[in-house]
């Protein structure tokens, strides 16, 4: 795994984690804000902080109710 | 036309609040992103994972630059129709269960202003976040595989968005059809899925259905020129998304509306 990270140029990788975390604190924004989400709103705040990348967009899409 | 513009502004306000105007580009801007770079490192992503017997070793070609490019579209043909059905599923739906679609309609808002202007919020969302997410990938493809032209990238991003807008088409008929948000977004899919089997199915006659748009535009990524099959397939697209409009709108002018 270390000669992995060695060989991978970061300044490609850069805009991907800056991206996933912009997802990450606005979801957190939002699920501040919302008053009910789909099912427990406790359960989405784990969602969204343990799944990289998908858990913002399943919160996005699913978890929001759609009013 | 006022009106058109003040439902128009409400739906863009709306998804603004919702963040939409936030996530949608930077999902498809991921998702452009994913290819190029997972191509890109999958040597070194075979290496690390291992597995391999001692002494083995294969060459993995690069592709060329357009293939990735059209690697990032099949990206945006999978997961990208998803989200866009997913989001755009309680359009009107939810409108009509809540009883807000009554409470607009109830002033001199004609019914096809009320869709129309829903369909073109929706569709610029989408457009915009498509040629944020090309853009990404079109920069990834230049930096590590080999040039296509910005002209090139505008047409793909052209063609390629009326595929998309057929897919909001759909969705908005499904919207007049059924009230249940889950059932729109379903039928949406089924409906999208549907339209890529019956094309593969029935290649050898359906010469322009909307689901060659991919096809058509790999063409044009790989010889340089847009085909005349593309054009055709282009206004065939246009002319169902219209015709799909109409029969919403239709539908809800006969039916007992919320």
């Amino acid at each position: 795994m270390a000669e992995l990270f060695e060989s991978v140029n970061w300044a490609l990788i850069a805009p991907l984690i800056v991206i996933q975390l912009i997802l990450q604190v606005v979801a957190l924004i939002d699920w501040f804000r919302i008053e009910r989400t789909n099912g427990p709103k406790i359960m989405w705040l784990f969602i969204i902080l343990l799944l990289n990348m998908i858990g913002p967009i399943l919160y996005f899409v699913i978890g929001r109710r759609q009013e | 036309m006022m009106q058109f513009l003040t439902v128009f502004k409400r739906e863009m306000l709306e998804s603004g609040r919702n963040f939409k105007w936030i996530w949608v580009p930077l999902v498809f801007i991921l998702l452009g992103l994913s290819d190029p770079l997972s191509t890109y490192y999958l040597p070194q992503i075979i290496e690390s994972v291992g597995g391999l017997p001692e002494g083995a070793s294969f060459d993995i070609p690069t592709p060329p630059p357009h293939d990735v490019l059209m690697m990032s579209l099949a990206q945006f043909s999978q997961l990208g129709v998803l989200v866009i059905s997913l989001m755009s599923m309680g359009l009107i739906a939810s409108e009509r269960k809540s009883g807000v679609a009554e409470l607009v309609l109830v002033k001199p808002v004609k019914y096809s202003t009320y869709v129309s202007a829903k369909w073109t919020a929706t569709s610029v969302l989408v457009l915009v976040s498509l040629f944020a997410g090309l853009l990404a990938s079109w920069y990834y493809v230049n930096l590590l595989f080999g040039d296509i032209s910005f002209l090139h990238l505008l047409a793909t991003w052209f063609f390629y968005g009326l595929w998309l807008l057929f897919v909001i088409s759909i969705s908005v008929f499904m919207n007049s059809l059924f009230k249940v948000p889950g059932l729109v977004g379903f039928m949406t899919i089924v409906l999208v899925i549907l339209t890529s089997i019956v094309t593969t199915v029935l290649n050898h006659i359906l010469d322009w259905s909307p689901a060659k748009l991919s096809p058509y535009i790999r063409m044009m990524l790989s010889e340089g020129n847009i085909s005349g099959d593309l054009w055709a397939t282009a206004l065939i697209t246009i002319g169902i998304s219209i015709a799909l409009l109409a029969a919403a709108i239709y539908t809800f002018r006969t039916k007992e509306m919320a």
